[in-house]
């Protein structure tokens, strides 16, 4: 699962997610992606889960790239836990995605293959997303 | 590539008010620059553009306005999740004058089986006269085998174009596919890398 692999401070504030994805738009590496329609905060734990849905389905062959990193912590204080005593522990490693943002990119699959895969991994996404292919600008 | 004619109409108010005003009324902010001249902003009716910038690289006759009107697109904005066009910046050419471009490569045929296809390259920059410009480059990768690449130097040009982007460029990849195993293989060894981390805290 992916994980920083050092941070600087244990606790942080909630990340932003107003507005929309200021880059990251479009699809860079691969040929399919998959577009946030909505922010949410998308956890290491969906991260790797929507990756296993993609691989399993495309079986062998093809690659995938993951566009976020969840490098935000976010914290919980314990159940039946009287407000005070401090900030909570941290619980989850998130990535805040903002809309119009492309998680990941899949490649060397014909189209309905990647589409059914990318399908199933929406499943697994906070949000409301969609199936995007690469276009060759002017 | 023959040329898309385009009616135009000079653009006097400016700001995000002026230009979501043009938006909503079905045309697209756009601004003509190149050869020294003086920047001009202009709108430009929003369907028949799209129509237009459906082939990369299209050559534009934008009439009503004054002096040299023939075009190429050099920068499109698009908004990011319904993909209208937001604004577009148009850049003066005159006829026989060689311009650099990116020109978007196609792969053909089939590899040999049991490799992985990866196209690294999408687009290549080339150098064409300003209205020859070629809609694509094919690369037939028929028959590759997996350890095979290519490189920028191995495109086969049309006549009139040279290569602009860096020959030794990877433009694909044929790679040995991944079996499933290796994938679980390193779910494992990550899960089991989470621990460092947890201690770096």
């Amino acid at each position: 699962m992916l994980i920083p692999r050092k941070i600087k401070y244990r606790k942080q504030h909630h990340p932003n997610l107003h507005g929309r994805a200021k880059g990251g738009t479009t699809v860079n590496f691969g040929e399919y992606g998959i577009q946030a329609l909505e922010a949410a905060y998308v956890t290491n734990r969906q991260i790797e889960s929507a990756r296993i849905a993609m691989t399993r389905h495309i079986k062998r062959g093809g690659k995938v790239w993951i566009n976020i990193f969840p490098d935000r912590p976010l914290t919980k204080k314990p159940a039946e836990t009287r407000m005070g005593s401090g900030k909570g522990s941290p619980e989850w490693w998130v990535a805040p995605v903002k809309p119009g943002r492309v998680m990941f990119e899949l490649s060397g699959v014909p189209e309905p293959v990647a589409k059914e895969a990318m399908r199933r991994a929406m499943h697994k996404l906070p949000m409301k997303c969609k199936f995007v292919k690469r276009e060759v600008e002017a | 590539m023959s040329e898309v004619r385009i009616a135009a109409e000079p653009r006097t108010e400016f700001g995000k008010g002026a230009a979501r005003r043009a938006r909503r009324a079905g045309k697209v902010p756009a601004v003509l620059y190149g050869h020294g001249t003086e920047p001009r902003h202009i709108t430009l009716p929003g369907h028949d553009l799209m129509l237009a910038l459906k082939t990369p690289n299209v050559l534009l006759r934008v009439d009503g306005v004054e002096g040299n009107n023939l075009v190429l697109p050099k920068s499109v904005q698009r908004d990011s999740i319904k993909g209208f066009l937001e604004h577009v910046d148009l850049l003066v050419v005159k006829k026989g004058e060689k311009v650099a471009v990116e020109i978007p490569v196609t792969l053909v045929g089939e590899i040999a089986p049991g490799g992985v296809l990866t196209q690294e390259l999408v687009t290549v920059e080339v150098e064409a006269e300003a209205t020859r410009i070629p809609e694509g480059v094919e690369f037939d990768v028929s028959g590759l085998e997996a350890g095979a690449h290519a490189t920028a130097a191995d495109l086969v040009l049309p006549p009139g174009t040279a290569l602009v982007s860096d020959p030794e460029t990877i433009v694909l990849i044929v790679s040995a596919p991944r079996v499933e195993e290796e994938v679980e293989g390193g779910e494992a060894a990550e899960e089991s890398a989470e621990a460092p981390a947890e201690a770096a805290e």
